[in-house]
């Protein structure tokens, strides 16, 4: 680490200036149909640190040179590290809720793994996807899981370039097609309601209150208690979804990668 | 780290592990301090003023610290990120002493602020490879992502409703 280039007053002032306007922005809701899209100032300040980005624009090579651009990419590992603090510091006044919540919050946790089950095989052998599949399908790419990403693999690997797309699209997207899922599933009515407002816990606080509000939407005579189950649910996949995403879902997308990637290359062997 | 363009592309696992940031302390806490300080201003305009904010950014970089030091004393390989998570979870416990003081500075730091500046960072430190990776994948990655919310949510479902 060049200490010279990582604190470069000019990067972190670009920094302040952008966080300030992208916070100053707010949040802003688009309602969309049955749902709202939700726009969060992180992911303007992402936009924006795109458009000033040397490399992307030469011109803008005058605000942040390009060799500090290039230097600064671990500043990541490091800036995530005080949001992972705080994170922590929510799971710890709650922690006797989370202990009565019972085994089902904390066993649904484990359907989590079912992201991958679907989606690693299908982005690996049907779309030709490399290691940035990792990335992608080992989890719900919600601020938590890239900070692992970050830390394992650093965010600028195939593996951070997945989850970054993931977390972007679920950033501008995901709370409508929480909305919409959950509204759909729950008028099948083949699982349970209450089960499907503990789905609802997994993503983040927006996805949250828009799929349990379409589910209270379907179902408005428990409306309470789905809502109980969701925020509990949300509350135990901040509690214990950074654990399973590192030490069980991680290690089994790796594994599936392997086996996936073994197969298809073995399969390509027998065509040529 | 040389700073030319070509050592970005030789940006591997074992160059990463000099990066990780609990084995440069010194460096680490220096640039810590930076990005604390972005993130203290992020936190100005839907957090609460500098001085207010200031005990709790102040805790926050003392528990990245003091996890980073477990990271690096431990003889077991645990991430930052579970150090610095537990670290925080334990001095929030409400048995920990002075758990209530606590939570209350770290209440003026808001939840979002912090992560805005981290987002920041990432769109200002891609390099030209990384914007021709997700030019490659950038349409699958939408594909992938409908799959990755439709699979959490069934897959959470199916086993809560099993469980219930």
């Amino acid at each position: 680490m060049d200490l010279k280039l990582l604190l470069n007053w000019r990067l972190h002032l670009m920094v302040i200036v952008t966080s300030m306007f992208a916070e100053w922005i707010g949040i802003v809701r688009i309602p969309l149909g049955p749902g709202t899209l939700l726009l969060l100032p992180l992911l303007y300040a992402f936009v924006i640190g795109v458009l000033f980005n040397p490399h992307l624009f030469s011109g803008m090579g005058k605000i942040i040179p390009k060799p500090v651009s290039s230097a600064a990419g671990p500043i990541i590992l490091i800036a995530i590290l005080p949001f992972i603090a705080k994170f922590g510091s929510t799971i710890g006044p709650a922690i006797d809720q989370i202990i009565a919540a019972g085994p089902a919050l904390i066993l649904q946790e484990l359907g989590n793994l079912g992201t991958m089950l679907i989606a690693l095989p299908f982005a690996v052998l049907v779309l030709k996807m490399g290691r940035e599949a990792i990335g992608a399908t080992y989890s719900i790419a919600r601020e938590p899981n890239i900070a692992i990403i970050s830390d394992r693999y650093g965010l600028r690997s195939p593996e951070g370039i997945g989850i970054m797309g993931v977390y972007v699209v679920g950033t501008m997207f995901g709370t409508l097609y929480f909305a919409l899922l959950a509204g759909y599933i729950a008028s099948l009515d083949i699982l349970d309601i209450r089960a499907l407002a503990m789905a609802c816990g997994v993503g983040s606080g927006s996805m949250v209150a828009a799929c349990s509000a379409a589910l209270a939407e379907a179902v408005p005579a428990s409306k309470d208690e789905l809502l109980a189950f969701a925020g509990a649910s949300n509350l135990l996949t901040y509690a214990t979804g950074l654990y399973v995403s590192l030490f069980i879902a991680l290690p089994v997308t790796e594994w599936m990668y392997k086996r996936l990637k073994g197969s298809r290359q073995e399969a390509r062997h027998e065509n040529s | 780290m040389k700073t030319h363009e070509t050592s970005v592309d030789s940006f591997d696992a074992e160059a990463l592990k000099e990066l990780r940031p609990e084995n440069q302390l010194g460096k680490t806490a220096l640039v810590l301090a930076a990005v604390c300080v972005a993130a203290w201003f992020s936190n100005v305009v839907n957090g609460a003023p500098l001085l207010d904010a200031l005990p709790g950014m102040l805790i926050l970089y003392v528990m990245v610290i003091i996890g980073l030091v477990m990271g690096r004393l431990c003889p077991f390989y645990l991430p930052s990120v579970a150090w610095v998570s537990l670290i925080s979870i334990i001095a929030t416990l409400p048995v920990f002493p002075g758990s209530d003081w606590i939570i209350a500075q770290l209440a003026a730091v808001n939840f979002l602020a912090v992560v805005t500046p981290v987002l920041a960072y990432a769109g200002l430190t891609l390099t030209g490879r990384e914007f021709a990776m997700f030019k490659q994948a950038g349409w699958k990655l939408v594909i992938v992502s409908l799959l990755v919310f439709t699979g959490t949510f069934i897959g959470s479902a199916v086993v809560a409703h099993i469980m219930l």
